[in-house]
C-alpha cells in the first residue's frame, strides 16, 4: 500500500514535470499558436488595470476599452474567453516574451524600440498625454521640458511606461522620475506631495481626476508629447496569430462595431483608423 | 538565454547609484535596529508596569506584521496624520524598527545570560539601576551575541529591496526600471543576485570572525563565573 502510493506519487511528479516542460516548449512552436488558442479556448491578456483603457473589476471581470476590442477579436476567431493577468507596464514585454501570457491590450503605446521588441497589431486606441497636478498648478509644470528644467519638480509615471521614457528623454533626472506602482498609489502620491505631477494618457487622467473629487487639476494635452496609438501586442515570432487578429479588427473597424466600442469609453475610432502601424512604428521617438 | 557582455557595461554605473542606496539604507536602519532594540530590551524589563508591558505589546506587534505592509503604513497612511516622510526617510524607519524588535530578543537572550548574583553583588556595592545597567550587566550581555546581532544585518541587507515598493531607488528598483527601460531582465536581476551574493559571502565570513572573537569571551564569562 505504502509502495503503491510512492508510485503514483511519483508518477503524479512525472506528469506535472511533463506539463511543465510543454508550457516552455510553447513558444518555439509558434505557426500553430492560433489553433493552440482555439484548442484551449481562453487567451491570456496583460492589462495594467488603468481605466479607460484597462480594468479589472473587483469580481474579477475585465472590461475597458483594449480588452473589449481584444474580446471582440477573439470571438471572431473562435476564441471566447479572456484571461486577464494584471502587470506593470514594463514588464510586459518581457512577460509576453517569456511566454506569460499571449497578448498584451492595456494600451501599450507603439514606439519604435517596442515595435522591434514585439508584433504589434494595426492601432486601436490613440490618446495624447496629461498631467495631474495639484489645484492651481503651483509650480506651473505644463510640459515635460518644463519639469526638467524646474529644479526640484518631480514626476510620477507608471515603470516603464511611455510616460517615464518622455520624462527621461526630455531631460529629468532619474531622481525626479518617481516610478509609481499603479493608479491609486499616484492619485495618493500627488495629494500628499511626494509628487508634483503624475502622467498618463488624456483619457486615465481625466478619470482618475473624476475619482480624486477635488483638489487637483488637469493638464491635456501636454505640449511636448505626440499623440499615440497602441495596438494589440504579440510575441515577435507569431506574426501568423497578429496577422489573424489584423484581419478580424479590420472586419470590426469596417463594421462599425469597433467605434461602437471604444467610443463610450472616449476614444476616437476616426484617430485610430486614420494612422497605421507601419506609420507609428517609424516615427520617431520625439 | 544569451548574456550580453555589452549591455552589463552599459547598465553597470546606474546599478552603482541603486548599490550606493542599498548600502546606505541598510546601514542607517541597522544603526537604529542595534540602539533602538537594546532601549526596547531594557524598557521590557524595567519594573514598572507601564513601561514593561507597552514595549513588549509593541515587539510582538511589530514581529508579527510584515515587513512590506509596515512600510506601506509609514508610506501611504502616515501622511493622512500629517507626517510626510521621504520615500528613503520611511523606508529606514521600517527596516529600523523592524529590526528592531528582534534584535531586542538577542539583547534579552543577552541579558538573561547574566548570572542573577551580579545583579545582587552590584546591590551589594551600592549601585544605582543605571550604573548596573552600564558598568556590570550591558557589558556582559552584549558581548556573546555580537554574532547573532550581526546576523541580523545580513538578514535585513537581504530585505532592502522591498523598499522599491515605496519607491526608494535602491538596487532592486533600479535594475527593474533597467529591465523596463530595455525589455531585458537576464543581465540586471542576475548582478542583482551577484551583488547580494559577494556582499553577504563577505558579511558571513565577518561574522565568523566575529565569532571567534566574541564567543569565546560569553564561555570564557561563563567558565569564570
Amino acid at each position: 500500500m505504502n509502495r503503491l502510493f510512492t508510485l503514483s506519487r511519483r508518477a503524479v511528479l512525472g506528469a506535472a514535470i511533463a506539463g511543465l516542460a510543454a508550457t516552455a516548449a510553447q513558444p518555439v512552436m509558434a505557426q500553430d499558436a492560433l489553433e493552440k488558442l482555439m484548442e484551449k479556448g481562453e487567451v491570456r491578456i496583460a492589462i495594467g488595470n488603468e481605466p479607460p483603457y484597462t480594468e479589472l473589476k473587483s469580481d474579477g471581470t475585465v472590461t475597458g476599452a483594449a480588452p473589449d476590442v481584444a474580446r471582440a477579436v477573439f470571438k471572431k476567431l473562435g476564441i471566447d474567453k479572456l484571461d486577464p493577468v494584471v502587470s506593470e507596464y514594463g514588464a510586459m514585454i518581457p512577460g509576453l516574451q517569456a511566454g506569460r501570457f499571449d497578448a498584451v491590450t492595456a494600451g501599450l503605446f507603439m514606439k519604435p524600440q517596442r515595435c522591434n521588441a514585439v508584433a504589434y497589431s494595426e492601432p486601436v486606441l490613440c490618446d495624447a498625454e496629461a498631467f495631474l497636478v495639484k489645484e492651481g498648478n503651483p509650480k506651473k509644470l505644463t510640459t515635460f521640458k518644463s519639469i526638467a528644467e524646474s529644479s526640484d519638480a518631480t514626476i510620477g509615471a507608471p515603470g516603464g511606461g511611455t510616460e517615464e521614457r518622455l520624462a527621461l528623454e526630455a531631460g529629468v533626472p532619474r531622481s525626479r522620475v518617481i516610478v509609481v506602482p499603479d493608479t491609486q498609489s499616484g492619485l495618493t502620491m500627488l495629494q500628499q506631495g511626494r509628487i508634483d505631477v503624475y502622467s498618463l494618457p488624456v483619457l486615465s487622467i481625466n478619470s482618475l481626476a473624476k475619482k480624486a473629487g477635488g483638489g487637483v487639476e488637469v493638464v491635456a494635452p501636454v505640449e511636448d508629447s505626440p499623440i499615440a496609438c497602441d495596438g494589440a501586442a504579440f510575441r515577435k515570432d507569431q506574426t501568423d496569430l497578429r496577422d489573424a487578429f489584423d484581419k478580424a479588427l479590420a472586419e470590426l473597424k469596417e463594421s462599425g462595431e469597433f467605434a461602437k466600442l471604444i467610443e463610450p469609453y472616449g476614444f476616437s475610432a476616426k484617430a485610430a483608423m486614420k494612422t497605421s502601424r507601419e506609420k507609428l512604428c517609424s516615427a520617431s521617438a520625439e | 538565454m544569451d548574456w550580453d557582455w555589452q549591455f552589463v557595461w552599459q547598465i553597470l554605473p546606474t546599478l552603482a547609484e541603486g548599490a550606493k542606496i542599498t548600502i546606505i539604507a541598510t546601514l542607517l536602519g541597522y544603526v537604529l535596529a542595534v540602539v533602538l532594540g537594546l532601549l526596547l530590551a531594557i524598557m521590557r524589563r524595567s519594573h514598572n508596569g507601564f513601561v514593561s508591558k507597552p514595549t513588549a505589546g509593541f515587539v510582538e506587534f511589530v514581529r508579527g506584521t510584515p515587513l512590506l505592509v509596515q512600510l506601506y503604513f509609514l508610506f501611504y497612511i502616515l501622511p493622512e496624520a500629517g507626517i510626510t516622510l521621504a520615500p528613503l526617510v520611511a523606508g529606514v524607519i521600517g527596516l529600523g524598527l523592524h529590526y528592531a524588535t528582534y534584535t531586542s530578543e538577542v539583547y534579552r537572550a543577552g541579558i538573561d545570560n547574566v548570572p542573577r548574583g551580579q545583579w545582587e553583588a552590584a546591590k551589594a556595592c551600592n549601585f544605582t539601576t543605571r550604573q548596573t545597567w552600564r558598568h556590570i550587566v550591558l557589558p556582559q550581555a552584549i558581548m556573546p551575541v555580537i554574532p547573532a546581532l550581526a546576523n541580523y544585518l545580513i538578514a535585513m541587507f537581504k530585505e532592502t529591496p522591498l523598499l522599491s515598493a515605496i519607491t526608494v531607488l535602491e538596487l532592486m528598483n533600479q535594475a527593474r526600471s533597467i529591465a523596463n527601460y530595455n525589455y531585458r531582465y537576464v543581465e540586471p536581476i542576475t548582478l542583482v543576485g551577484v551583488f547580494f551574493l559577494v556582499i553577504s559571502l563577505i558579511s558571513v565570513v565577518g561574522v565568523k570572525y566575529l565569532e571567534r572573537r566574541f564567543g569565546a569571551y560569553g564561555k570564557r564569562g561563563r567558565a569564570a563565573s
